[in-house]
């Protein structure tokens, strides 16, 4: 049996947006079987990579969560829309990155969690170029 | 591949291995026995310090006594003799007779003979011709007598400890719960709810981008803002000489040791070999107070004003440059310098790293006299690059943009002052 599968497609070819654009698309759970599924958690959300501890923030975040009464069908996909915020922007640096994505993690029975993310560019800053000393 | 330890290096970053739901389990815990143990020590104090002075004001009777005999009691320890009095009084409740030695209800030590003598020499101990004194007893227990009421300021003082113990710990176990189970995303949408309404107005437009309103809220005497300077020059002078003054003041009770020994003939080795780099640290410290001395006061303010603000990509804007002093400048340099800041955390440690990825030039002169009360004057254009990355601020990194003026003074330190000025993100679709 192949392992759970979190996939992730947004509407659209690109992958660079602008601040104030929608952003929207699918996620699929893939080999998983219904009613296995606890809870699933979509965010939209910046984080920072680099020499720095990790900064994380949500812009959007949805839970269907089946204890609340929501119900979740993983052969069906399910769909996110946000408007993108004015700020922060997707940045490579030197010695810091910041990167947004969509994330989507699924709450499975007996503990399991699987988790799937698709990178997105929020406007287009030119990456830092190391010069010369 | 596996990794081998590193023995000589601390763990780099909030880095953690196995059960995250076994952690919080543990983090939970943790701060459960503490807010166990402040809610005991508090409660302890409480009923031992507290009930019985509020008992002794509000339910012990009023009566009188003989006072049979006094003394000061004493009780050693390591921190030396601590004293109480003590009156030997005699009284009868419903024809009962009770003999005691008492003061107040607390009867603690403290130190100080003399404020303990005073107080037994207003009790006359006369067996022929008793005199009456008034005291207080407990109606639930006449045989608890004191001669003193009132109130004891320091025992409020003692709560410090176990309230300390419980808003800690009790944050923590609040927070431990809270976040209990929940991912990473969830427990920023809760922290992103604000529920104190701290995020102001720009915060909500441009989130992570710093206000502007510390720096638009100064007019400018030629431009439209005079530009904040990033650190006072004299918080640094300040800052410097705290630091001069404790480390050479703990390195000198050592020199004082080692001199000593010198003088008495009998040197101390190991010690003079321990504390030169000490010392060597505390002269480059005077060294480096000096030189901020000189800068601080002999050069006079730097002054930046600012067409506009805040600043976008691509924007042109004026910047008016003043130096003040009795000065003889080899060089001026005015630049706009962006900086990244990246602070981690290395074991117990926290780092920051700063890294310039853009500096560009704006004003440059050279060889030119200032004279007090003629201050350098000099205007220029100042142009944000095209791709610039707006300014950001996270908790652990930040990207700052800022205007250095740098100068080359003959016969004097170089010096460095920074402006930060604020980058806000050009935007197609909203307007910029």
């Amino acid at each position: 049996m192949t392992d759970p599968v979190v996939t992730i497609r947004f509407d659209g070819s690109g992958r660079v947006y602008q601040p104030g654009e929608t952003l929207s698309g699918e996620y699929r759970l893939a080999s998983v079987h219904i009613g296995a599924v606890k809870a699933v958690e979509v965010s939209v959300l910046w984080y920072t990579e680099g020499k720095g501890d990790e900064d994380l923030a949500v812009h959007e975040f949805w839970r269907l969560d089946t204890e609340q009464g929501d119900w979740i069908d993983p052969t069906r996909p399910g769909r996110f829309s946000t408007i993108l915020p004015r700020s922060p922007l997707s940045y490579d640096g030197l010695i810091m990155r910041l990167r947004w994505c969509v994330r989507v993690r699924a709450f499975l029975d007996r503990g399991k969690e699987v988790v799937g993310q698709k990178v997105f560019q929020l406007s287009n800053v030119p990456a830092v170029k190391v010069s010369a000393p | 591949m596996a990794r081998s330890f590193r023995y000589y290096e601390k763990k780099r970053g909030n880095r953690s291995t196995g059960s995250s739901k076994l952690g919080s389990a543990g983090e939970a815990l943790f701060f459960a026995i503490f807010l166990l143990i402040g809610c005991g020590v508090l409660a302890v104090l409480f009923t031992t310090l507290v009930v019985p002075e509020w008992r002794v004001n509000h339910e012990f009777v009023e009566h009188t006594c003989v006072v049979l005999d006094k003394r000061i009691g004493e009780s050693h320890s390591d921190e030396g003799t601590r004293y109480r009095p003590e009156i030997k009084i005699r009284y009868q409740i419903d024809g009962q007779t009770y003999v005691r030695w008492t003061y107040d209800i607390s009867m603690s030590y403290s130190s100080g003979r003399s404020d303990k003598q005073a107080i037994l020499s207003q009790f006359t101990v006369d067996e022929k011709n008793p005199k009456e004194y008034r005291c207080w007893y407990d109606p639930a227990d006449p045989s608890v007598a004191v001669l003193v009421r009132g109130y004891t300021w320091w025992i409020w003082l003692v709560f410090i400890v176990p309230v300390s113990f419980i808003v800690i710990s009790g944050g923590g176990f609040v927070y431990s719960v809270l976040h209990w189970g929940k991912s990473a995303e969830r427990c920023a949408a809760m922290t992103r709810r604000d529920l104190f309404n701290t995020n102001n107005e720009p915060q909500r437009k441009f989130p992570n981008i710093p206000d502007c309103a510390d720096i638009t809220n100064s007019p400018g005497t030629r431009l439209k803002f005079r530009l904040p300077i990033a650190s006072s020059p004299a918080w640094i002078l300040f800052g410097v000489l705290m630091a001069c003054l404790l480390w050479n003041g703990i390195v000198s009770v050592f020199v004082v040791f080692a001199v000593g020994g010198y003088l008495k003939g009998n040197p101390d080795w190991f010690l003079t070999l321990f504390i030169i780099p000490f010392v060597l640290v505390g002269i480059g410290l005077i060294a480096f107070f000096i030189r901020q001395l000189l800068v601080t006061t002999g050069i006079g303010p730097t002054l930046v004003e600012i067409s506009d603000h805040p600043l976008y990509p691509r924007d042109r804007c004026r910047l008016f440059v003043t130096q003040s002093g009795q000065l003889m400048m080899n060089s001026i340099q005015v630049l706009l310098v962006c900086e990244e800041e990246a602070t981690y955390r290395q074991g117990t440690n926290t780092r920051t790293e700063t890294r310039d990825v853009y500096r560009q030039e704006i004003l440059r002169r050279e060889a030119f006299e200032v004279h007090r009360g003629l201050p350098f004057e000099a205007e220029c254009e100042l142009g944000i690059p095209a791709g610039a990355m707006h300014s950001f601020k996270a908790d652990h990194n930040e990207i700052n943009w800022k205007v250095v003026v740098k100068g080359d003074v003959a016969g004097w330190p170089d010096y460095k002052r920074s402006f930060p000025v604020i980058i806000q993100p050009a935007n197609r679709l909203l307007g910029h």
